[in-house]
């Protein structure tokens, strides 16, 4: 049972549409699996129509309907393709990097996205600390199998973790199976080994 | 049917029309009312005329060609035009990046059947929001307001209203905890 969700404020600009993609990857992993974001996400938006109701008009120029209903039959833009079969929705269709070791029992994937932050999986054996890191910025991590402990909880699949200011304690896979997340953030620089993939990948 | 003053069960009404019928006249009714709206969000978010007259006008497009995916038992119709303008423009940021990484939405994935008291409860969702917001203290409606419209981090909205960032995530919270209460068993 999922336990742990994202704040109010992430969930509010997923809502907007102005969380950095690589952020809103890992807070749409977490909503396709968690009903009751699914229920705070739809009221988010609600209040978003409602804006959007009273925004007031601005002039569309001439003919720009009739220039829309010659385009009615143009066929819907689909969704990009499956990429990774074994991934969650919506991290099956982003394109992905290759594993990179980070350190002893764990290693590093980034994911291929654009925006003003980054996103990768991380992967740990059982009792292995994922890296250590500090914030000057959002970071969520969605755990997608195993588990893993910090100071503030226990984080299994489909928990969002959301930290304010820096870890005291790093998070470390449980002992009964390794642990794959999705971490996304704009602002971490990651200390030792996987600041030091990051800083070879270029990310 | 007024288009002056129409309703959002009007307009739900029109959506309907056009999935069940392709009905043009439906679609114009629509479109004179959201296309201006959605092309002043667009240049609320920053975007320049001509873009922000393309943006309203991908989002219609696709208005005319999802309105079979309408759900009025999920959404308010103007609640669901949001989210179509929304993901334009989060298309549009990507393409000029990253053509590959067009996220699904994740509400459009969910399968439920349409039940005739959620369609309900989904219709006066956005009169009680829009209640809640006009009863919010001028400040409040004004963080939401730059949240939702004008592509700010935390940060610029300090910057801009001169206020200490720790007042706008306090005035955000206040501001989301007035509108959860009137959201109550809807959200």
């Amino acid at each position: 049972m999922i336990v742990h969700h994202p704040s109010e404020t992430t969930l509010l600009a997923y809502a907007a549409g102005t969380l950095p993609e690589a952020l809103a990857l890992v807070a749409a992993t977490h909503i396709t699996q968690c009903a009751a974001c699914r229920r705070r996400l739809q009221g988010l938006q609600a209040v978003g129509g409602v804006l959007l109701d009273e925004m007031p008009p601005a002039a569309m120029s001439e003919g720009a309907l009739d220039a829309l209903l010659a385009r009615a039959d143009e066929p819907a833009a689909g969704l990009p393709p499956v990429l990774n079969a074994d991934l969650p929705p919506p991290l099956d269709r982003v394109a992905l990097g290759r594993w990179w070791p980070i350190g002893i029992g764990a290693r590093w994937r980034p994911l291929q996205v654009g925006g003003s932050a980054w996103a990768g999986l991380v992967h740990a054996q059982p009792g292995r600390a994922l890296p250590r890191h500090g914030h000057d910025g959002l970071e969520l991590t969605c755990v997608l199998s195993g588990s893993f402990v910090d100071g503030t909880g226990l984080y299994a699949a489909g928990d969002v973790s959301e930290p304010e200011g820096d870890h005291d304690l790093p998070p470390v896979a449980t002992d009964l199976e390794p642990c794959l997340c999705v971490i996304a953030s704009e602002g971490m620089r990651l200390r030792g080994l996987l600041g030091w993939a990051q800083r070879m990948i270029g990310q | 049917m007024t288009l002056d003053t129409p309703t959002p069960d009007d307009h739900a009404a029109l959506i309907q029309a056009i999935a069940q019928r392709r009905d043009r006249a439906a679609f114009a009714a629509l479109f004179r009312f959201f296309a201006p709206r959605v092309k002043a969000w667009m240049l609320r978010g920053g975007a320049g005329p001509a873009a922000a007259e393309e943006l309203a006008q991908e989002t219609m497009l696709a208005v005319w060609q999802k309105a079979a995916l309408f759900d009025p038992g999920r959404a308010g119709a103007s609640t669901w035009i949001f989210t179509i303008a929304r993901n334009q423009r989060i298309d549009a940021l990507r393409r000029e990046r990253h053509p590959s990484t067009l996220m699904p939405d994740p509400l459009e994935e969910q399968e439920s059947p349409v039940q005739a008291d959620r369609v309900m409860a989904m219709a006066e969702q956005e009169s009680r929001i829009r209640a809640a917001m006009a009863g919010l203290p001028a400040e409040q409606a004004d963080v939401i307001r730059k949240a939702f419209f004008e592509d700010k981090v935390h940060a610029e909205i300090e910057k801009e209203l001169g206020i200490p960032l720790g007042t706008v995530k306090s005035r955000l919270r206040l501001a989301m905890a007035r509108l959860r209460a009137a959201l109550g068993d809807l959200s």
